[in-house]
């Protein structure tokens, strides 16, 4: 498996490797992972001696967001060396259309090609400059997998590819299996709020949530608010700031939530902090962006398993946000936890690996199954 | 400029055009055999949901007639020699009645679920994979220098998977 991003920074793609690296092997195959930088404590699920690193990473804008990722001809050999030292029957490149070391695997693999795409919005200038470039290397796939109807979108629309939608997987008895300690601080009776989420990107939304903090707060004046994610901006009084959490404490700090809000503006693709929540058993207040409402399910509202509301209308927010605490619907939280378990990577995964074998079906035959890269 | 220099520049625009081009018919002869590959593993997999589907017939608790009406939709798809036009109606027959009896069918390990999943999958991957090859194949410089040769023009499978999609089969499978 090729990983453009690195593990030492948490990210949705690279909990995606990890929890399929983390499958396959459980199933009895073996996955190699490649990625930049060094593997951080997030990552101790992962054995060293199957992790490669394709050296260091440059932080680079990309995307709206700032990735880590490398690239250039010290790069380029890494990643063909790896690819050639024979261990491998099959690779799945992740996000493979990025500056990184997944678009040279992909123009190095001679393996079949299995790859993933998890952006709904790829830039459609550069991609028309490099199209040439990019039209080589994505007729090499063999196999595409979309983690969204939005991200397939992109991958039919600009790059002329079909691909089967595979949803991301999560841990799910990780997520259903917290119980909720609240006895100690705060008192139960306190609502709390959180979000998760980078706090310095604008797209991520938190802009609209503390917009919309002054009108919940006049329903709710006890409420408090709890932000966890990259980055540092300042926050009015009331709201507490983790930064960056480790998997364990948002597990915990969703386990302990009353509603949590995902503002998000646009280039969700997936939405995966919306399924963790599912699976928590926590009510939903999200952005009516096209991935977070197939999430949610049924498109009438009274089905929904979440509150959606207009993308950045920070008054319909404070609305959902004051009908979900003043009428909570247990029931509504247990059908979105149920609609979750769907997701567990025991289900994903097996999906994942019948693409494996198509996949190796229409490429050339090769040797005997050894493992997957 | 010198007759050197004029031909030292047609050399380095000769070998510029000789690279592409060479380039161009390696990533046509690639897509070409991936046709291949997927349309043989697509065989496989309709062939596999037309016997399985015969199999099952033969089930105890499967009345007669539901049994024939599988057994001559999966013999007309079983046909050796069917053109591909008669193919793809006989699968999209099977597809159909399939969809009928699927209610009567016990889930796996021996219901049609994973045959029918595996089927439509490849037949994705074929077709996206033709789609690639006719792509190319429709390049100015393909058509003109004939870089395709004699090999026949891929075509897509067109044919009706049936209501089953295969995300869910895969999903079932998984369950039991």
């Amino acid at each position: 498996m090729v990983c453009p991003y690195s593990f030492d920074v948490p990210g949705g793609v690279q909990n995606h490797v990890l929890g399929l690296a983390r499958y396959l092997r459980q199933s009895g195959h073996r996955p190699y992972v490649l990625a930049p930088g060094e593997l951080g404590p997030s990552a101790a699920a992962l054995d060293l001696e199957d992790f490669a690193s394709a050296g260091a990473s440059m932080p680079v804008p990309y995307n709206g967001s700032v990735a880590r990722v490398n690239f250039g001809p010290l790069s380029a050999a890494r990643v063909r060396r790896w690819l050639r030292s024979g261990k491998f029957d099959l690779v799945h490149i992740h996000e493979p259309i990025t500056p990184s070391i997944s678009l040279l695997a992909l123009w190095a693999a001679e393996q079949p090609v299995v790859a993933t795409f998890h952006t709904a919005t790829p830039r459609s200038r550069s991609m028309q400059l490099a199209s040439g470039v990019l039209r080589a290397a994505i007729e090499k796939i063999d196999a595409g997998i979309a983690v969204s109807e939005s991200a397939r979108n992109v991958v039919v629309q600009h790059l002329g590819r079909d691909a089967v939608v595979i949803p991301n997987g999560i841990r799910f008895h990780d997520f259903a299996g917290w119980s909720p300690m609240r006895d100690e601080s705060p008192p139960p009776q306190q609502p709390r709020l959180i979000f998760i989420g980078r706090l310095d990107e604008p797209r991520k939304g938190l802009d609209v949530l503390l917009a919309a903090l002054p009108l919940i707060k006049q329903a709710r004046p006890d409420l408090q608010v709890i932000v966890a994610g990259q980055g540092s901006r300042p926050l009015p009084p009331g709201c507490r700031n983790l930064g960056t959490v480790t998997e364990q404490a948002k597990i915990a700090l969703l386990g302990s939530a009353d509603v949590l809000v995902a503002p998000q503006l646009a280039r969700e693709s997936f939405g995966l902090v919306l399924l963790e929540a599912m699976a928590s058993g926590v009510p939903i207040v999200a952005s009516d962006l096209p991935p977070f409402v197939d999430l949610l399910g049924d498109r009438q509202d009274d089905r929904r398993l979440g509150e959606v509301f207009t993308v950045g209308d920070h008054r319909a927010l404070a609305l959902a946000v004051v009908r979900v605490l003043d009428q909570p619907d247990p029931m509504r939280a247990a059908r979105a936890q149920h609609a979750a378990r769907n997701y567990d990577w025991s289900q994903v995964g097996t999906t994942v690996l019948a693409i494996y074998r198509a996949a190796l079906s229409a490429a050339p035959a090769r040797r005997a199954s050894r493992g997957a890269g | 400029m010198s007759i050197l220099e004029i031909a030292a520049i047609l050399i380095i625009i000769v070998t510029i055009l000789v690279w592409r081009i060479t380039w161009l018919a390696g990533r046509l002869h690639r897509a070409t055999r991936r046709t291949e590959h997927t349309w043989s593993a697509l065989d496989t997999a309709l062939v596999g949901r037309a016997r399985h589907a015969a199999e099952l017939v033969k089930m105890p608790g499967i009345d007669p007639a539901t049994a024939l009406l599988v057994l001559d939709a999966a013999a007309v798809a079983l046909e050796p020699d069917l053109c591909q036009v008669d193919r793809e109606r006989a699968e999209s027959d099977l597809s159909h009645v399939l969809d009928m009896i699927d209610p009567m069918l016990p889930i796996s390990p021996n219901g049609l679920g994973p045959e029918r999943g595996r089927a439509s999958l490849c037949r994705r991957l074929h077709n996206d994979a033709v789609a690639t090859a006719l792509f190319l194949r429709r390049r100015s410089t393909v058509r003109i220098l004939r870089l395709a040769g004699r090999t026949a023009e891929p075509r897509p499978f067109e044919m009706e998977d049936g209501s089953i999609c295969a995300l869910t089969v895969i999903m079932r499978e998984a369950e039991n």
